[in-house]
């Protein structure tokens, strides 16, 4: 599955813009305000009705204009067409289009491709707090298996109901009569939590040791999760928190279980998130995501669309070649630099260029003949 | 906009679950077209239902008379419960023909977030109806929801079961894909705890 066009009307910058993407590699360059990183977002957008940049989506309609509409062309595997389309206008619900019918949500959309996407400010998963982390994880699970979806919001429920239970105790409110069922029900998608995010680990940690390597992080690069409770079921997780319960009770709410888990990127056994330098870190963010899509394309057999957003500038030269090679070697990927040098190979052919402008795309003539 | 006494029939009509404003400014037109007999048929079936139906003093359950229809009944096994939230549970299992057991109706769930304990559902009176040795109870059905709140509620009365009256089996419903559904057009999160739960042939 892949994105062949990309059409867009009053998109942040873009007035109206149509531009054919590559079953490869795509490059998009312009000087800095051109309006790349606004190509990139519309992609996403597309794909997945949502903004990779802000929560504040009214921004993405462009200035003076009411609404916006994103349509993305796909190809599959067996060479048919297909269509998503997400118009949107702030205050109304998006309207979200597969195939030309209405749907709720595109996630549910089984031809959708699945979209990894690089940006500077996701720096903040390697260096930021751990939450950020434990989302990005839950977010793997849910692509990969979209059954285990419902874990996470379950145990966020469950989690609300037993801090509320123990805010109630320590006002005397309530009784600890329930507690002990909370825990159970607590602990019951704790397990199921830990143990997919476990298995995730476990398919992301080998790709991304070899993928850091390869991106000359060096050889001791290494993902690995850190749950905070090791209980071997669920019962066992129950009883972990019925022993903290006078804790919990202290401070109000639950201090133990996998809303406290962990996911360290390390290097020879230092936390990138301390030691690592800016580059360094950025690298381990791209070995990640880059380890996220060899393990998508595994689980879901289709090689998910890799949108990379000024990751080059940063790198050195050696870097730059190595990264690039790895995103000619499989699925569909568009990456936006001010410099078209900075993309090694990107002269080549099998490379669509896109230089934009001013709000303007111009295709470069080779690639869209 | 309206005459007083529509506009307050539009307010309360709205007050009905799955009513919004626009439905309740249609019934109360339709109500107003209505003949005076049928209007007032529907006044009086509402304040009958108030008048004249209560709680089962068994199972909570609606009922017209001290007990409900359920609990009167003599042919009904009266060793088995079946516990589920609301009233309005009782008539999807009364429906199968296949429990001939009683009921209890808890009353709601366990929801610390809306200040719901034990204390305030019909908790207590199902343990004390299970250890009334006049009634021996074989078996306790926990038919609630199969929600966080619903979980936690069959949960906390099992536990509370096993101490108090440990002779008496706890069952809990099965969940998993409906009967006669086309596996196709089950959500995944059913049809991944039904696998989650599968058994052998």
């Amino acid at each position: 599955m892949f994105a062949t066009r990309l059409r867009l009307r009053d998109f942040r910058s873009y007035e109206r813009t149509d531009v054919a993407l590559g079953a490869g590699l795509t490059v998009v360059h312009g000087s800095n305000g051109a309006g790349k990183t606004n190509l990139l977002e519309a992609l996403y957008f597309g794909c997945t009705g949502r903004s990779c940049r802000t929560s504040n989506e009214r921004e993405v309609v462009r200035f003076d204009a009411a609404t916006t509409r994103v349509e993305v062309d796909l190809r599959d595997a067996d060479g048919r067409a297909h269509e998503l389309a997400v118009g949107f206008t702030p205050g109304d619900a998006k309207r979200l289009q597969a195939d030309g019918v209405l749907v709720d949500r595109l996630v549910d959309v089984e031809m959708r491709p699945l979209v990894c996407v690089f940006m500077p400010d996701r720096l903040e998963l390697v260096k930021g707090p751990p939450a950020l982390r434990r989302s990005h994880i839950d977010h793997v699970i849910a692509a990969s298996w979209p059954a285990r979806s419902a874990t996470r919001r379950s145990y966020g429920r469950a989690l609300a109901q037993r801090n509320a239970l123990l805010a109630g105790i320590r006002s005397g409110r309530s009784s600890r009569d329930s507690l002990p069922a909370w825990d159970a029900e607590l602990a019951r998608h704790g397990i199921a939590l830990r143990d997919d995010r476990a298995a995730a680990i476990e398919l992301l940690a080998p790709r991304f040791s070899t993928l850091a390597g390869a991106l000359g992080l060096g050889a001791g690069a290494e993902l690995r999760y850190r749950p905070r409770s090791r209980a071997a079921d669920a019962q066992q997780l129950a009883a972990e928190l019925a022993q903290r319960t006078d804790s919990d009770l202290d401070r109000g709410f639950t201090g133990h279980g996998p809303h406290r888990d962990d996911l360290a990127l390390l290097r020879d056994g230092r936390e990138l998130r301390s030691y690592g330098s800016q580059g360094e870190q950025r690298l381990a963010l791209l070995a990640l995501l880059l380890a996220e899509r060899e393990a998508l394309a595994e689980a879901r057999s289709t090689v998910p669309l890799m949108l990379l957003d000024d990751v080059m500038s940063e790198l050195d030269p050696d870097r730059r070649a190595m990264l690039a090679e790895l995103l000619r070697g499989a699925g569909q990927s568009v990456v936006t630099t001010t410099d078209l040098a900075h993309v090694p190979g990107a002269a080549g052919a099998g490379v669509t260029r896109l230089a934009v402008a001013g709000g303007a795309v111009l295709q470069d003539a080779a690639a869209a003949a | 906009m309206y005459a007083p006494p529509i506009q307050r029939l539009i307010t309360e009509l709205g007050k009905l679950p799955g009513v919004g404003a626009r439905t309740a400014q249609r019934l109360a037109m339709h109500i107003l077209r209505a003949s005076p007999q049928d209007a007032a048929a529907l006044a009086e079936a509402i304040r009958e239902v108030k008048e004249r139906i209560g709680l089962c003093e068994v199972c909570f359950n609606f009922a017209d008379e001290p007990r409900c229809r359920i609990c009167a009944d003599e042919r009904r096994d009266a060793g088995v419960i079946c516990v589920v939230e609301e009233a309005g549970d009782v008539i999807p299992v009364e429906r199968t023909h296949e429990f001939r057991g009683r009921y209890h109706v808890l009353g709601g769930a366990l929801s610390p977030i809306d200040g719901v304990d034990p204390g305030d559902l019909k908790i207590g009176e199902l343990y004390r109806r299970v250890s009334d040795p006049a009634e021996p109870i074989r078996e306790v059905v926990l038919a609630t929801n199969s929600t966080t709140t619903g979980e936690a509620t069959a949960l906390h009365i099992a536990d509370t079961l096993r101490e108090r009256s440990p002779d008496v089996v706890v069952t809990r419903l099965a969940s998993g894909l409906p009967v006669g559904g086309d596996l196709e057009y089950a959500d995944e999160v059913t049809l991944g705890k039904a696998f989650a739960g599968r058994r052998r042939l």
